[in-house]
């Protein structure tokens, strides 16, 4: 399982021919900032005829989303790519119908992906067919593309080209965000000298406005290859993956593995008794010790082949959740020799490794002490035992920490006070030209119902996205960034928020649609203002225009980021940048109030199925990578603590059996029942004890690092360790006691008859 | 010597066993009786019951009839707590195969029985060696079982035994493991016991043992076929 999802994570974009040539434009504008892979629609055709000789093709993507109508039917489909008509030549996607290079040269075509011909279509062939986009455009279907692989950052329904939009004023324009860029570098570049370039280049294009807005832009290039681990955020809306969970996922399957043949190890070196006299009987008819030992190992290897095979019956039988757990659909390719290769360097290694203790040992006896099945596991293997039961142990407990601490970080996520209100709250995109054009009677039409509370225009809802500007601020010599929220008038109402100096925007007041700021506490901070300080200061949007607006309020800081981030400055300017509808609804019937949305919506873009989401549930989408790992864990702490377990049971039975004697004696001179249970949980619970001093320790740590990721986290206290300890050796008491009480209420006269 | 208070007085007493498919009659009617300070040996060959006796008279198991008097209270309907309470505070045994265990030293053997009984720490150290110096294994009070001559590990298992004073010593086949000298050792130490007011009851196989004796009883098919008072 973890060997699937390890070669799929890394194998990502790995099957684009041209891959090792191909890299994502990627745009800085603060040097401590990540950098962001949106650029507008200029710098494409600009760096291919600026830089011949260096790239030799530039492809423009732009993810959107499309209303598609087909005779009766329409679909919002939200995976759609604007392309250059070389987005074929460039990316190896795979074409079944069309040919790659003129597959996208008319403006008016369109390539389906096999199962979305398939949900239009049918089993009918999709050339030649038109679909309608929007209402507005007809697109012929020029070709057919397989379904974008699991191992893809790129993941699209429909392909169209980008010359649709090209003669669009926005389009023209450098200064916007819509487009990620690929180039397709000439065999022999170094990508390092190219960039060197690139400050002329901006220079070049965007000197002056960039100087107007005392911003600085540089670009950069990602190879394909290292796209897919970048990190993730509202600016890089394609699929990637965390090395982290990788990482973590790794860890258990080894610690699993190790646990496992811990187990197997034991339990066969206990058996080694039982088999005594097998071992003297093959020596004394001729067996050499290196023919025991390639028995034994070779009775290993065979066992664990034997496993594989119930393994992968297993594997076929839990992927369907499996794939649930990851997030994405995985796919075992039956036909790829590495998966071979693997199960059987699984085989060979997992074989040797269980079965090479039992087997050097095993055959070391003399003939005469195996036969006679005096043999003896010494006090050197005794320990040795222990200690792998320590092993085992720390391993769990350390798993049962971690396990813990997620969940308790999680849950102080969920419950924090974010300082806003998000009970009740209904976030509706603007996501299409009809609700765009209507957003005012949209909103009024909601406003005159008594169920809506407030509603609120803004750029971006909590947790969502929020661009970074730089201002001119008064008294301020440097220039500042801060975030930028663009809003109506209802803005802090809808959210709850508290003013704590000046005022909230106001209708009564004339200038403040076009004059007016709010900043938030930290913002004041930052620029050495107390709230009452700041209000009335002027300030100027570089990045916007060259007017002066005023400070006319100071909201109490809300966590408008994820909790990953510190609060951050926040300024909120009225604008018409709506990209959201955030809805309150009055305290009530939550589905009478979706209700009166979803008809307002309908009036208002008749021809889109309405998408909303609960500002509550946000939480589920912004910590999905930390929810996954929450899962991954416990499911995976579960199994290991079992497996665990399962050797405990071998060992306390072995030991019952092997002390079966001594609690007779013990029994005859006046032991109870309860002094027999004693004694032997307590000797079976030293390792776990142990095991729980060295895992605390570790657990503490890695609860330390995996919390560093939190500005906002949660205490680490004392109980988490002391819950860890009790969970462990509940478990491990559960299972040592039912060997221990069937020793203990054993009849002495038997153990002892034998003597 | 010999007191006329009875310690053990069996009537009828019965064991059977059972499988699946034979039923094999271990005790048949048995009766007999012991007195306080008597030294009895029970002979007869093997699966003739002897075994059986003893562990039935060292409450170890349970009788499936008749009756089994011990200092003058009925306890073959005693319960396995009540039994295990009884028996640690009076009886001692010897095993053939010493039944030392190997993880624990000479002193902790010897004064396992005590901790049973609840005896105080302090207390414990003073009559183990008390009594490992009456063995004559004072020396060896550090020492593992595995280290020990078999017939220092029967000393050991009679250090054991009478530690915690028991009136009545049961002893199976205590010198079945051990080479004539030290077998005679063991069965000095048994007659010293013996007279010093412990009622002993041991099964041999050995006419030798059993002359050490005070009386005989043999055992046939699970019940007594004859009686011999030694002289």
């Amino acid at each position: 399982m973890i060997f699937l999802y390890i070669t799929n994570e890394f194998s990502v974009d790995s099957f684009h021919q041209k891959g090792k040539n191909i890299y994502r434009v990627m745009r800085g504008y603060d040097a401590t900032k990540a950098r962001v892979p949106y650029l507008s629609g200029p710098y494409g055709p600009a760096l291919l005829n600026d830089y011949p000789k260096d790239i030799k093709k530039a492809v423009r993507v732009m993810p959107t989303q499309a209303l598609i109508t087909l005779g009766n039917n329409s679909f919002n489909e939200k995976n759609v790519y604007a392309v250059d008509p070389s987005f074929f030549e460039l990316f190896s996607f795979g074409l079944i119908k069309g040919n790659v290079s003129s597959v996208l040269k008319d403006p008016h075509s369109i390539v389906l992906t096999e199962t979305t011909a398939k949900k239009y279509f049918g089993s009918t062939d999709p050339v030649g067919k038109v679909i309608e986009m929007d209402k507005s455009l007809q697109l012929k279907v020029t070709g057919v593309v397989r379904d974008v692989p699991s191992n893809s950052h790129l993941n699209f329904t429909m392909v169209m080209p980008i010359t649709n939009y090209t003669n669009e004023e926005w389009f023209t324009k450098w200064r916007n965000n819509n487009e990620f860029v690929y180039v397709e570098l000439n065999e022999g570049v170094n990508p390092a000298q190219l960039e060197k370039q690139f400050p002329t280049f901006m220079d070049k294009y965007m000197g002056k406005d960039l100087a107007q807005m005392h911003a600085h832009f540089d670009l950069a290039l990602t190879p394909l290859k290292d796209i897919y681990f970048e990190e993730s955020s509202s600016f890089d809306n394609v699929k990637h993956g965390d090395k982290k969970v990788v990482y973590i996922f790794l860890s258990i399957a080894v610690l699993i593995l190790v646990i496992a043949c811990i187990n197997f190890m034991n339990l066969a070196t206990l058996r080694a008794v039982e088999r005594s006299k097998e071992v003297g009987l093959r020596k004394v008819l001729g067996a050499m010790r290196n023919s025991l030992i390639g028995q034994f190992i070779g009775e290993s290897v065979l066992l664990t082949l034997i496993a594989c095979v119930f393994a992968i019956a297993l594997l076929l039988l839990i992927m369907p959740w499996y794939n649930g757990l990851l997030g994405y659909s995985l796919a075992i390719s039956w036909n790829s020799p590495a998966i071979y290769l693997f199960l059987l360097g699984v085989i060979l290694f997992v074989g040797f490794l269980a079965g090479s203790y039992p087997a050097f040992f095993l055959s070391s006896f003399t003939p005469i002490q195996a036969l006679k099945g005096k043999l003896q596991l010494g006090k050197g293997g005794a320990f040795f035992r222990q200690a792998l039961v320590v092993v085992q142990f720390s391993i769990s407990v350390f798993l049962i920490i971690s396990t813990i601490m997620i969940k308790k970080q999680m849950s102080f996520v969920k419950s924090k006070d974010l300082g806003y209100s998000k009970e009740q709250t209904i976030v509706v995109p603007i996501n299409n030209g009809d609700i765009y054009n209507n957003r005012i009677s949209f909103k009024n039409e909601l406003m005159a119902h008594s169920n809506v509370e407030s509603v609120a225009m803004m750029s971006g809802e909590p947790g969502g996205y929020y661009d970074r500007h730089s201002f001119e601020v008064e008294g301020q010599h440097e220039t500042y960034n801060a975030r930028t929220e663009f809003a109506d008038f209802e803005y802090v109402k809808t959210l709850g928020l508290k003013i704590v100096a000046g005022r909230d925007f106001s209708p009564k007041f004339a200038t403040d649609t076009t004059g007016s700021v709010l900043i938030n506490e930290t913002a004041a901070q930052q620029l050495g203002f107390t709230p009452a300080q700041a209000v009335g200061k002027w300030i100027i949007d570089n990045m916007r225009d060259s007017n002066r607006r005023h400070i006319v309020g100071v909201v109490k800081d809300f966590n408008f980021l994820s909790l990953k981030e510190n609060m951050d400055a926040l300024v909120i300017s009225p604008a018409e940048d709506s990209r959201v509808a955030v809805i309150k609804l009055k305290p009530g019937n939550v589905t009478a109030g979706l209700n009166i949305i979803k008809q307002a919506y309908t009036k208002a873009a008749p021809a889109y199925p309405m998408e909303y989401t609960f500002l509550d549930q946000k939480f589920d989408t912004t910590y999905k990578a930390d929810l996954r790992q929450q899962t991954i864990l416990s499911v995976f702490s579960g199994l290991a603590i079992f497996i665990a377990c399962l050797g405990l049971f071998g060992l306390a039975s072995f030991t019952a059996g092997k002390r079966t004697k001594e609690i007779g004696v013990r029994k005859v001179l006046g032991s109870s029942v309860q002094n027999i249970l004693i004694l032997l949980s307590g000797d079976m619970l030293k390792p776990v004890l142990v095991a729980t001093v060295i895992a605390i320790p570790l657990g503490y740590y890695s609860a330390d690092k995996w919390l560093q990721n939190f500005a906002y986290r949660t205490p680490m206290h004392w109980w988490v360790f002391g819950l860890a300890a009790i969970i462990t050796f509940g478990i491990a008491i559960f299972t040592v006691s039912f060997q221990s009480l069937k020793a203990a209420l054993a009849n002495p006269v038997k153990s002892l008859r034998s003597e | 010597m010999v007191k006329e208070e009875k310690m053990i007085k069996i009537t009828d007493l019965e064991k059977f066993y059972r499988t699946e498919e034979v039923e094999t009659v271990a005790l048949n009617k048995l009766s007999l009786e012991v007195k306080k300070g008597e030294f009895v040996a029970i002979m007869g060959p093997s699966g003739c019951g002897k075994s059986t006796l003893l562990n039935i008279i060292g409450m170890l198991d349970d009788p499936d009839g008749g009756s089994y008097v011990f200092n003058g209270t009925e306890i073959a309907h005693y319960s396995e707590r009540k039994r295990a309470d009884l028996r640690k505070h009076n009886i001692g045994f010897v095993f053939q195969s010493f039944n030392l265990i190997d993880e624990l030293t000479v002193f902790e053997n010897v004064e396992l029985p005590l901790i049973y009984t609840g005896v105080a720490a302090a207390d414990r150290a003073k009559r183990v060696e008390e009594v490992l110096d009456k063995m004559q294994i004072m020396h060896r009070r550090n020492h593992y079982p595995q280290q020990l001559s078999g017939g220092q590990q029967q000393r050991v298992a009679i250090a054991r035994a009478v530690v915690n004073k028991p009136k009545l010593i049961l002893a199976d086949e205590p010198t079945g493991n051990l080479d004539s000298s030290n077998g005679n050792e063991v069965m000095e130490l048994l007659t010293d016991l013996n007279e010093q007011g412990t009622t002993i009851v041991m099964v041999t196989h050995s006419e030798h043992d059993a002359r050490y004796s005070h009386r005989i009883i043999r055992l046939l098919d699970g019940h007594t076929v004859m009686e011999n008072i030694m002289i």
